[in-house]
């Protein structure tokens, strides 16, 4: 095969593996609104999980060490590796989303991702330290009898089809009562309240969700490039995939692969092959000072993103004149469209938000 | 037994002293301008890499490099905030999309400085001395400088907030923007002073916490930035005497300041050494 078409065929699979990894942390920012800087400690952890539940045990004689290494098959690997991450979420979630405003919340997440960075670099036994892991067996290359050269569209399909499902159903959550509900505390945390939500569990609940696709991502990625260590997750990669998010458009997840696409895929890997010169970290830099340059852009001329979130419209024709009913009814008559100008069933909302209030 | 005591107390009052001017000077930035600024620790590391090219490069003393350190940081932060912050303060954007911002520009100063001096270690042409005994501690004269200067910037600080229209105004603008506004301040105007102050107190502390952890790198300040954050929250946050104290009890253990941080923010977001009525 040619290597332009192998080149094409690894910037693919990488695109749509941040794909998914982007539309995770929409679930976080665009629907609910929290302020996650340690978003790649999810997909640190997924990965790490995922490769330690599908690699056979550590062989300390040949300096490598690491726990588990349960020899399972991908799927149950790639589960647990996104449960991992879950849990994460749940113990952070459950200490601080409570508790803090959303900028100190943010400072904490931060911290945090540096300690499990700290701890994943220094625990020999656990990760093998700075050195990582390699060698994560690929899924069904045996079983299906694959060579090196059929491997990479086949892993490019199984990865499309994760993203094909992520993304209907983060639609999906999108437009049920739950995120309609994740959007009004996104928008205004007392109204949300006010109305009977418990803007906490709500926001702990995407922040599982999020984590969840997180992690997920980050098997799939850890699988793919078949070894994982600290340098490839410093706190900087969260704001690659924050700056794609952003410049995609939050709230929409469309946006989310686009942005997936632009950022680390054509931006990060274009220009991979610069020949470096004035001093070795040149372009690397440059690559950050680009993001940076990029986030405040795109905050201050463009903060919707390239595909803004599609609102709710409300079509005239379905208003009623305020002389027919009360105003009560116009309000309700004026209840949520979708975009594509269907109006949502009346009673379904109603019954999960009375649910949700039960619940809060 | 006791000597060593004294030794690592008195190594523990360097470290805290390094950390008291950064976080001074963060703490002054957050009261006034109600918006947490991460790209804090890599001023600092603009003003380590200042100091290194008068020091290194010119040949020049380190005081020198301090003194150049101090100015240039202070010019840069008063120019982010001209150019970058201020149309997004002009427009109200909300906290969260200004940390962003700072996010963009903590990226960008530091990589410019990767990009400029590559990422090993670097370190300050300058003389320890020898150490002397300065009552129970032993110190070299260079600790005792790096005292000598955050001792005389707490007393400048304290001065200048109490005594001086210009810190009045600061703790008006910090209390309340709206209701400076409508006493006459020039709330631009003391925005500017604090971004020009919290620069050159940015300055200061890099190039004294460059001194004192010898080798550096570009990622020096933004290390540090989260144990400067640990003893503003441990301090209370927009209270500079709170941060003060707070850079005594946390000194620079990273792992501990994280831990620190966490703690503090979850069990009492308004700080230990707050007065009440006045968080």
């Amino acid at each position: 095969m040619p290597p332009l078409f192998f080149y094409l065929m690894t910037l693919a699979t990488f695109g749509v593996i941040y794909g998914v990894l982007v539309i995770g942390l929409n679930i976080h920012w665009g629907y609910a609104g929290i302020l996650d800087f340690m978003y790649i400690a999810f997909v640190a952890v997924g990965g790490y999980v995922t490769a330690l539940l599908g690699l056979p045990p550590a062989q300390p004689a040949v300096g490598e060490t690491y726990v588990l290494g349960l020899s399972w098959s991908f799927f149950p690997a790639l589960l647990g590796g996104g449960l991992a991450a879950v849990v994460l979420a749940l113990v952070m979630g459950l200490l601080s989303l409570r508790r803090l405003r959303a900028d100190y919340f943010s400072v904490v997440t931060v911290a945090a991702s540096l300690i499990l960075w700290t701890i994943a670099g220094n625990a020999k036994s656990l990760v093998n330290g700075w050195d990582g892991i390699a060698g994560v067996p690929q899924p069904f290359a045996d079983a299906l009898n694959l060579d090196l050269n059929s491997y990479g569209p086949f892993y490019l399909g199984l990865c499309s089809v994760f993203l094909l499902v992520v993304y209907l159903f983060a639609e999906r959550l999108l437009h049920s009562p739950f995120g309609r509900a994740l959007r009004s505390v996104r928008e205004d945390e007392l109204v949300a309240q006010g109305l009977g939500k418990n803007v906490f569990t709500l926001r702990l609940r995407s922040f599982m969700i999020g984590a969840f696709i997180a992690g997920i991502g980050g098997g799939l990625l850890v699988t793919y490039v078949d070894a994982f260590n600290p340098s490839a997750w410093v706190s900087a990669e969260t704001f690659f995939i924050w700056a794609a998010l952003l410049l995609g458009g939050s709230a929409n997840n469309r946006g989310a692969m686009l942005g997936a696409l632009l950022v680390p895929v054509l931006f990060a890997e274009a220009t991979r092959f610069l020949p470096n010169f004035y001093s070795p970290q040149f372009v690397n830099a440059s690559r950050y000072i680009v993001i940076g340059i990029l986030l405040i852009l795109t905050v201050r001329f463009r903060p919707q993103g390239l595909l803004a979130e599609r609102r709710f419209r409300i079509p005239q024709r379905q208003l009623l004149a305020p002389s027919d009913v009360t105003g009560h009814t116009a309000i309700q008559a004026a209840d949520l469209v979708e975009p594509d100008g269907t109006a949502l069933p009346r009673t379904e909302p109603k019954a999960s938000d009375g649910e949700e209030a039960h619940r809060g | 037994m006791f000597q060593t005591l004294f030794l690592s107390l008195g190594f523990g009052l360097i470290t805290a002293s390094v950390l008291a001017i950064a976080a001074v000077g963060i703490t002054l930035q957050f009261g006034v301008t109600n918006y947490l600024n991460l790209a804090y620790g890599d001023m600092l590391t603009f003003g380590v890499y200042v100091a290194l090219v008068v020091n290194q490069h010119f040949g020049l003393s380190i005081w020198m490099g301090l003194a150049a350190a101090i100015l240039l940081t202070s010019l840069v932060a008063w120019l982010i905030n001209i150019l970058i912050l201020r149309p997004f303060t002009n427009r109200n954007s909300p906290r969260v999309v200004m940390l962003v911002v700072t996010v963009g520009v903590s990226l960008i100063l530091q990589n410019v400085i990767l990009a400029i001096f590559g990422e090993q270690f670097q370190q300050y042409a300058v003389a320890t001395g020898t150490p002397r005994h300065v009552g129970p501690f032993l110190f070299t004269p260079l600790q005792l400088g790096i005292l000598g200067l955050a001792v005389v910037t707490m007393v400048a600080i304290h001065v200048l907030l109490r005594y001086t229209r210009l810190g009045k105004a600061m703790r008006a603008v910090s209390d309340s923007p709206e209701l400076a506004r409508i006493a006459g301040i020039n709330t631009r105007q003391i925005v500017n002073a604090v971004w020009l102050i919290a620069g050159g107190l940015a300055g200061l502390s890099g190039v004294v916490l460059a001194l004192n952890v010898v080798t550096f790198t570009p990622t020096v300040g933004f290390g540090f930035i989260f144990v400067i954050f640990s003893a503003m929250v441990l301090g209370g946050v927009g209270s500079p005497y709170g941060a003060m104290a707070g850079a005594l009890v946390v000194e620079y253990k990273t792992a501990v300041a994280l831990v620190i941080l966490i703690l503090v923010l979850l069990l009492r977001p308004q700080g230990i050494f707050v007065l009440r009525g006045h968080a």
